[in-house]
């Protein structure tokens, strides 16, 4: 007994001594600082686009650091499973970072929480943003997002396969796609005609490839409108596809990253890709024969999905205000800019980044389709809800009726 | 403190002697004993009400509340959250396969179980290796263990897949994670299997406190093994069966990580519990306010479950 009260006993002082150091560390911390004259720390959370994202970062906070001595900047870094519960939960929380890279910033502006972005960069950094970009990135009139990096989507196709089965050219209609994908199906050999990725991981993009192929919309400007005739047209395609053994099997519940590296081992004939895909092809497969083509429409008119994530300033405490627009005019200068978009493989948002990325060459194809992008209607609220019920049901319509699966998702739409 | 404690038990046996005045004075000192303990009780006190009462607490408030998807709380919903989760028509189905879920990996657990601590108990060579096998799975994270089996049935290029084509059990691969019912199914298997350990070795605890001479007194009196199991051994094994099922039923139901991993392509809500559901609600559909309602839910019917089992069951009886 004697001893459980002496250690109990023991415990707690050392609690409270550990305590009392934390405090006591803390006061002296922010008392050295005023007398340095107020140095700021600015909170950065990212998500991580690929393993090196980490390690670019920091470099770029170390050469900003150098240069603003007076700031120092934390850098959180979260995989894109989990960062939007994380941003959700440091806002519920009160603790939002002071700039956030993420897709889509409407919510967040909505809930009056971010600044204009011409509040936290320069003039010149402002005016070299393409002018579609700056578009997709402001809300009602009002510009929130600073566009970061851009991808668009393109048709990939295994060269060898669609020559075995007797393909002479990329299909350029919906119908061509299904006749090509029919043919290298029925050539018996294991291999599938088109990779169709329903599964959670990033369905509303492929769901959006067909519709705005279709002329679709997910938005007539001021609500959400999935269940539109146009995307009832597309998705019955796709539904089409399926039935008629044109895909892999079960779409509905196959994710993109494992369908592409299928593709990547020549296992499946077509599939829409990203320009990150040519890396990984030269990474895990170099000898694979394949083209990149535009993404197959109804009509063969040229269209494609694009996406922009963005930078974003949180308003908590305007004395940072300065200190965002150093960081972010750091960011966006021309060499560190490009150094960050031509590392992570992506297509750059400013004008003198299309002019300087040494990716020219190589996202040619990407880069011309960019002037006939869609994007995701991001700047609608209810645009987050209905993403994730396109990621969660779409899949259905493997099973069933396509119109009952639109009309789901556009009641989570309407819900949300 | 060690003069005091005597006097508790003793003053609650003890017939006191004729008169009041006994009451009072008792009733103040064991106060006054609770007193003295409270500054030793403070730690674990503040301990559970910051990591249980707190959140609990909050998440019930948080389920009569309008929260915007980013978390921003628009003020008091009343029950609207509770009313957009009945009308919500994938319910029925959702509950149905919680009970599935949360009944057949409990019962088959504690089944297979049973069995593997009866032949634990015996003694054999290499019984210690044995032993130490079956903790594996425990020893191995969930996720890992999932996702093993979650790339071992992939269509494309899991081994199990494979091996199934190859022996001729199927024509072409099948894919079992990416429909509902055997995503589901499989699921279960990986549950039961990651569960095993635990139930197995509180069972085997359970038996090696039943002592030899209850066995041999059952054969003396001429107890056929099967009679001796079923009339003797598993009402010893009683409490430590009860501790088994709780705890599994518990972890089951709230178990997220291996539907997470299996069933979490899928598209619907055919392969979802009430659980999965609250993940959904708030990855997916952003309705924060809705997930914490049917998790208040979830934590009544959970309750309710358990208050069933020690009411029909009685595993505490002593008898």
């Amino acid at each position: 007994m004697r001893r459980l009260v002496s250690l109990t006993a023991a415990t707690v002082a050392a609690g409270l001594t550990l305590t009392a150091c934390g405090f006591g560390g803390d006061d002296g911390g922010s008392g050295g600082s005023a007398e340095e004259g107020g140095s700021t720390t600015l909170d950065l959370l990212v998500p991580q686009y690929s393993d090196g994202t980490t390690a670019l970062w920091e470099e770029i906070i170390a050469s900003f650091e150098e240069a603003n001595p007076d700031v120092t900047v934390n850098l959180e870094v979260q995989s894109w499973d989990n960062i939007n519960d994380v941003i959700r939960t440091k806002v519920q929380a009160g603790e939002a970072p002071d700039i956030l890279n993420i897709d889509a910033f409407s919510g967040f502006a909505k809930d009056d929480l971010l600044y204009p972005a011409d509040e936290v960069v320069s003039e010149d950094t402002f005016a070299d943003f393409q002018e579609s970009f700056i578009e997709n990135a402001s809300l009602d009139g009002t510009v929130y997002g600073l566009p970061m990096i851009a991808s668009a989507r393109a048709l990939f196709y295994n060269e060898d396969l669609l020559t075995q089965a007797g393909v002479t050219e990329p299909p350029a209609t919906w119908d061509d796609l299904l006749a090509a994908a029919t043919a290298v199906a029925g050539l018996g050999t294991g291999v599938y005609g088109y990779g169709m990725p329903l599964g959670s991981e990033e369905a509303q993009a492929e769901t959006s490839i067909w519709t705005f192929g279709g002329g679709g919309s997910w938005t007539d400007g001021e609500t959400i409108t999935v269940d539109t005739p146009e995307n009832l047209a597309a998705v019955e395609f796709m539904k089409q596809m399926i039935d008629a053994g044109a895909t892999q099997p079960d779409p509905g519940a196959t994710d993109r990253t494992p369908m592409l590296d299928v593709f990547i081992q020549g296992q499946i004939a077509m599939a829409v890709g990203l320009p990150p895909t040519i890396g990984q092809i030269e990474e895990r497969n170099p000898d694979l024969n394949y083209g990149i083509a535009p993404v197959p429409t109804q009509d063969g008119s040229p269209v494609t999905l694009g996406v922009a994530d963005h930078l974003m300033a949180f308003r908590n405490d305007d004395d940072k205000q300065d200190a965002i627009r150093a960081f972010l005019d750091h960011f966006f200068s021309t060499d560190v800019y490009l150094s960050f978009v031509d590392t992570e493989g992506f297509l750059p948002t400013t004008k003198s980044g299309a002019e300087g990325t040494a990716n020219a060459e190589r996202f040619a194809d990407f880069l011309a389709l960019l002037p006939d992008a869609q994007f995701y209607p991001s700047t609608n609220e209810a645009w987050a809800a209905t993403q994730g019920a396109l990621q969660s049901l779409v899949g259905q319509i493997q099973t069933q009726d396509a119109a009952s699966v639109l009309q789901q998702i556009q009641a989570s739409a309407d819900n949300a | 403190m060690t003069t005091d404690t005597p006097t508790r038990p003793d003053g609650r046996v003890t017939r006191r002697p004729r008169g009041g005045p006994a009451r009072p004075r008792r009733g103040w000192s064991r106060w006054a004993a609770t007193a003295r303990a409270l500054p030793w009780l403070t730690p674990t006190l503040v301990l559970i009400a910051g990591v249980v009462f707190f959140p609990a607490g909050y998440m019930a408030w948080t389920s009569v509340r309008d929260l915007s998807q980013f978390g921003v709380d628009n003020g008091p919903a009343g029950f609207d959250n509770y009313a957009r989760l009945l009308e919500f028509t994938a319910l029925p189905r959702v509950l149905t396969n919680t009970i599935v879920w949360v009944i057949g990996v409990v019962v088959v657990t504690v089944l297979i179980s049973l069995a593997l601590a009866q032949f634990l108990d015996k003694a054999f060579p290499g019984r210690r290796f044995v032993r130490l096998a079956i903790i594996v799975p425990w020893a191995a994270s969930v996720v890992m263990t999932t996702t093993v089996v979650y790339y071992g049935l992939d269509p494309f290029y899991g081994i199990i897949n494979a091996f199934l084509v190859d022996i001729g059990l199927l024509d072409q691969p099948y894919g079992f994670t990416r429909n509902a019912v055997p995503a589901f199914l499989t699921a279960m298997g990986v549950a039961v299997f990651v569960s095993l350990p635990f139930t197995t070795y509180t069972l085997l605890a359970g038996l090696q406190t039943i002592p030899d001479d209850v066995r041999e007194a059952a054969a003396m009196d001429g107890a056929g093994p099967w009679a001796t199991y079923r009339r003797i051994i598993l009402p010893l094994l009683r409490p430590a069966l009860a501790v088994a099922t709780i705890i599994n039923i518990i972890n089951v139901f709230n178990s997220l990580p291996i539907l997470q991993v299996i069933t979490g392509s899928i598209p619907g809500y055919n392969a979802d519990t009430t659980t999965t559901l609250i993940f959904k609600f708030i990855r997916a559909d952003r309705q924060i306010d809705t997930a914490a309602a049917l998790s208040i839910v979830n934590f009544l019917i959970v309750l309710a479950v358990i208050l069933v089992y020690l009411k029909v069951v009685k595993p505490m009886r002593e008898d």
